[in-house]
């Protein structure tokens, strides 16, 4: 084997190899796949696995297949309440015309830009006819069947199908928020200063019970007992004047004395006495006269 | 396995330390030992010239055998295994040692089908298991929500998530993280914006998270994704930092409210058992002056009947020295001045009391 021999065989496959390389290629099960003829496409490619094409004169541009993410800007949009909100919306969307969509946008990037424009006109259109406390209610969810609807429309054109476009963030910009945020405020400091108060009554309440039932037991108490005393008393005259009624006159003779007794003995009383007083009756006389 | 039958022991000598047998998938050969050894062969080959034909093709073949057995690959216990030949789906294998065709014509993916993948919404938690405890921080332009009572509320949750259908997960949707994550973000604010304030930090916590569940699994199967959502778990659901101080005022105003009532319970307490004691102090008081009084005067009336009863038996004699007795004591411990003829009267003694005087003898004597 001469050296010559050796080259050529080597071009050979060189050669070989390189128009095997133009002319297999693979479209993997996440991709799909347009064949161009001088740039012009002729032909799509949607079956996964090994495919061929003619070598040098035509070339793959491979698409995904899967379902994609367009996230537009948020846009703000003023509502029929006059409340401003800023929405961020999505939208998931799967290619499937490549034709169409290489003849529209070529690349993603410039689907993104042109289909993220109608995607936000078309949730501006459709959002700005509500009111916050719509977009809130269950009405989300025809808002967003709405959207995607006018969406879809538009879709066909860029050779895409929109799987689902949702309302992502709904926020409110910051001074809204603030009046939001104050209202919220407002109404807890209400709501504390109702509690409060509430509590106040009821403590008053509690008190002023118990003041009324110390007052009306002492009450009780008072006439129970004022009722005893009497019983007492009632008593004690009833069993004196029984036993005092059988001679009134020794009553009062036996009742003074005993007062003297009682009020006289060993008092340092100074007395002044004559000696004709009944005391004294045998004082001056044996017999008890005096003259 | 041909180059068990070509080779039999020729230059691979080394070749019992198979590729596979290092384990843990498709491991590339020693690329560049090979090609040294390769290259010693041909240049015994050629300089001989008559056995080069032979030795070509016994290398080539070599070169196939070692090509082919990158193929085996393993999969782990918690993997599945898809294999593409082309890129284009030829099986679905489980766990063990595989083999599909080596690169560029075949290729695996082993997707962790068991595996639980966690995404956390409205806060970035720490790295390993993501539940409390850890430093979180919060993101406020994700977590805080409009209420469908047109509050704010500040909610973050964790999303716990795993591969369903692997087939599904590597080619339907491109990006499944950030897919989940973008639509638990919506499914969470569809599903805030529904409810009220109070309800999403309070009772409905666990309502909001079924619901929000239901609806990311439903917005996840319409895009095919073969993602099942495990939980959606809320770790904090509350009224955002600029008014959190009015809401935890409302807090404390009902345990005020509690204290209040309670201080005056207390109260209540105290006097209203007092004042009955009180009471059954005064009434016991009452009673026993009643007992009191009516003792006495039965003891009283009782020894007069007794004296009166006596005093009938000689009523002039006892009624005298009673008299007597008692002027007696009477007289006994009192000072006495006795002036003789009528007081007052005309030839008698002047009648004056010098009160001093008596006074002072008065106090003498009780010295």
């Amino acid at each position: 084997m001469s050296r010559t021999k050796l080259a050529v065989l080597g071009i050979i496959v060189i050669f070989v190899g390189l128009t095997v390389a133009q002319t297999l290629y693979t479209v993997r099960e996440t991709e799909q796949a347009i064949v161009l003829q001088f740039g012009k496409p002729i032909r799509v490619v949607k079956e996964p696995g090994l495919a061929y094409k003619l070598p040098f004169v035509q070339n793959v541009i491979t698409y995904d297949d899967r379902i994609l993410d367009l996230d537009p800007a948020e846009v703000q949009i003023l509502l029929t309440d006059k409340k401003r909100i800023n929405v961020d919306a999505y939208a998931r969307y799967r290619i499937i015309d490549p034709l169409k969509f290489f003849q529209a946008a070529r690349t993603e990037a410039v689907l993104r830009d042109r289909f993220g424009k109608i995607i936000n006109s078309a949730i501006r259109q459709e959002i700005a006819k509500n009111s916050l406390g719509d977009l809130l209610s269950e009405n989300r969810l025809s808002i967003m069947q709405a959207i995607q609807s006018k969406v879809s429309s538009e879709a066909p054109t860029f050779g895409i199908e929109i799987t689902d476009v949702r309302i992502g963030r709904t926020d409110l910009p910051p001074d809204t928020s603030q009046a939001v945020y104050n209202r919220m405020r407002t109404e807890r400091e209400r709501e504390a200063r109702e509690l409060r108060a509430e509590g106040a009554e009821e403590a008053q309440k509690i008190r002023a019970r118990a003041d009324r039932e110390q007052i009306v037991i002492l009450a009780e108490a008072q006439r129970t007992s004022d009722i005893l005393r009497g019983q007492g008393e009632g008593q004690r005259n009833r069993i004196l004047g029984k036993a005092f009624s059988r001679d009134p006159e020794f009553f009062d003779f036996y009742k003074s004395l005993a007062e003297y007794e009682e009020n006289l003995v060993d008092s340092n009383t100074t007395m002044v006495l004559t000696p004709d007083s009944d005391f004294f009756r045998y004082f001056g006389s044996a017999t008890g006269s005096r003259e | 396995m041909p180059w068990q039958s070509d080779n039999g022991g020729g230059p691979w000598g080394g070749g019992g330390q198979s590729p596979w047998g290092r384990g843990g998938g498709r491991q590339p050969p020693n690329i560049e030992e090979l090609l040294r050894k390769g290259q010693d062969r041909i240049r015994q080959f050629i300089p001989g010239g008559g056995a080069s034909t032979k030795g070509v093709v016994l290398i080539v073949l070599a070169i196939i055998a070692v090509w082919l057995a990158t193929g085996f690959y393993t999969v782990n216990p918690r993997e599945q295994g898809v294999e593409l030949i082309f890129g284009r789906l030829f099986e679905v294998t489980g766990p063990g040692l595989k083999y599909n065709l080596p690169g560029p014509i075949g290729e695996v993916l082993t997707p962790q089908v068991e595996a639980i993948n966690r995404v956390d919404v409205g806060y970035r938690g720490t790295a390993d298991t993501g539940a409390r405890g850890g430093v979180a921080r919060d993101v406020p332009e994700e977590s805080t929500i409009l209420t469908g009572d047109q509050n704010i509320v500040d909610v973050d949750f964790q999303v716990q998530w795993k591969i369903s259908d692997a087939v599904a997960f590597l080619f339907n949707i491109r990006d499944p993280e950030a897919t989940v994550k973008r639509a638990a973000e919506s499914a969470m604010r569809e599903v805030v914006g529904q409810a009220t304030f109070d309800d999403t930090v309070t009772v409905g916590r666990q309502q909001i998270e079924e619901r929000t569940e239901e609806l990311l699994q439903a917005i996840l199967d319409s895009y095919g994704s073969g993602i099942s959502i495990e939980n959606v778990r809320l770790q904090k659901s509350d009224a955002p930092a600029e008014v959190i101080d009015a809401f935890n005022d409302v807090q404390r105003a009902r345990q005020d409210k509690d204290r209040l009532q309670n201080e005056a319970q207390a109260y209540a307490n105290s006097i209203v058992p007092e004042a009955r004691g009180e009471a059954e102090q005064m009434i016991q008081q009452a009673s026993a002056y009643r007992e009191r009084l009516i003792k006495e005067a039965d003891g009283e009336a009782q020894r007069f009947t007794l004296v009166y009863d006596a005093y009938l038996v000689a009523p002039e004699v006892t009624k005298r020295r009673m008299f007597l007795e008692t002027l007696g004591q009477v007289f006994g411990s009192a000072d006495k001045i006795i002036i003789d003829g009528p007081l007052g009267g005309g030839q008698g003694v002047v009648p004056y009391l010098a009160l001093p005087e008596i006074n002072k003898r008065s106090k003498e004597g009780s010295n």
